[in-house]
């Protein structure tokens, strides 16, 4: 195969990368090795080459970085507001202030901070430690009314499936101090509470009326259906 | 942001010899990619390949608005010349980092054409394949292959003229 000074610098890149093909590349090497114009060519570009290769990356200026922010972003003040703005959006940060928030809303609406009219003298911590206190006792004396009511809902019930069972009983008074009496239930050992035992008494006998008039609500409403 | 202004300022610093010129137009760069980026999709190649066509485009206009680059456009009968202009125009710890071939081959480098300068330093200093380099000049493969082929064998004469013999 022959080859010519104008084919060697055609494919004096191809040759450098190693992409002839062997023949090209054995015809490459007889014509430089004889030829005096194309040895120095080549040895010259791979010089070249080896040169370009040795270039060290330059170090960049340590102020490139900051003007590109600059540039691009703005001045460093509004930077550090656009990334503490950015900041803000972060999930966790927006969890955070949502749960400080719902506390707050808390607080003062168990001190009697009103939202719609809102006095400064309502934040003062005097004003704040009586509010709470006094909704804190309210909410107790409720609870402890919603459980008596509980309490005697469950008796009424009690006495009511009793009568039903055992009616030849209905009017036999309780066991006095019975060992195996009922909690909530009450009995003539209890003189502090009359209010609660007539209370419960006008219930049940509401209820026994109701369930007369109406004996599919009672539960023994199948019984009574018989002949 | 580090590794992009990094390779951005390298293409530039090749192209230019000035680390001055080469800092104002990294900076030009991003300025431009920061605007343009809406007008990048995926499909056109990788961003850093988008990057170096912005780089190579602010490049091409830089080099003919200065009138220096037009001067050292002609390769043969301005070399002692333009070296002493590249000597002059670095500073002296800039002289003192480059060794001896390095400084001249970014001598030799500055004085190539424009067209073979850029295939030379994208395929041989940033390492890009000739489809990359093809997509950032916007030139067929064969005239891709031809100019860094072109620019290798100038760039050793160049190195020849300026007394770099091969070893």
């Amino acid at each position: 195969m022959n080859w010519t000074c104008e084919q060697t610098e055609a494919r004096l890149s191809d040759y450098l990368d190693g992409l002839l093909q062997p023949v090209e590349q054995s015809a490459f090497n007889r014509h430089v090795n004889t030829c005096e114009k194309c040895a120095p060519l080549v040895a010259g570009v791979a010089r070249a080459l080896g040169g370009l290769y040795a270039l060290e990356p330059v170090e960049v200026p340590a102020e490139l970085e900051d003007a590109i922010l600059t540039a691009t972003l703005g001045a460093p003040s509004w930077r550090n507001l656009r990334r503490w703005l950015k900041g803000l959006q972060s999930p966790r940060f927006v969890y955070s202030m949502a749960s400080v928030a719902a506390t707050l809303v808390i607080i003062l609406t168990a001190s009697g901070f009103s939202l719609r009219k809102p006095k400064l003298a309502d934040l003062a911590p005097a004003t704040i430690f009586s509010k709470t206190n006094s909704k804190a006792h309210r909410f107790y004396a409720q609870s402890v009314k919603f459980v008596s009511d509980l309490r005697v809902v469950y008796e009424i019930q009690t006495r009511l499936s009793e009568n039903e069972q055992n009616p030849g009983t209905r009017e036999q008074p309780a066991p006095q101090n019975s060992p195996d009496k009922q909690p909530g239930r009450t009995d003539n050992t209890n003189p502090s509470a009359p209010k609660q035992q007539n209370r419960a008494d006008e219930i049940g006998r509401s209820l026994r009326i109701l369930a007369a008039q109406f004996p599919v609500l009672s539960g023994s409403s199948g019984e009574r259906r018989m002949p | 942001m580090r590794r992009h202004s990094r390779r951005i300022f390298n293409i530039c610093y090749r192209f230019t010899g000035n680390r001055t010129e080469s800092q104002d137009l990294s900076q030009d760069v991003f300025l431009r990619v920061y605007r343009t980026l809406g007008s990048y999709r995926s499909a056109h190649g990788g961003f850093a390949t988008w990057m170096t066509s912005v780089t190579r485009n602010l490049l091409i206009d830089h080099y003919r608005r200065t009138k220096r680059d037009r001067v050292t456009d002609s390769l043969d009968d301005k070399m002692p010349v333009v070296e002493n202009k590249e000597s002059a125009g670095r500073r002296p710890d800039e002289q003192a980092l480059l060794g001896e071939l390095s400084g001249q081959v970014q001598s030799a480098l500055t004085r190539l054409s424009p067209e073979l300068r850029e295939a030379v330093i994208l395929r041989d200093l940033q390492q890009l394949e000739y489809s990359e380099i093809q997509q950032v000049l916007a030139v067929p493969e064969g005239t891709v292959k031809s100019r860094i082929n072109r620019g290798r064998i100038e760039l050793a004469r160049i190195l020849q003229q300026m007394g770099v013999r091969p070893s």
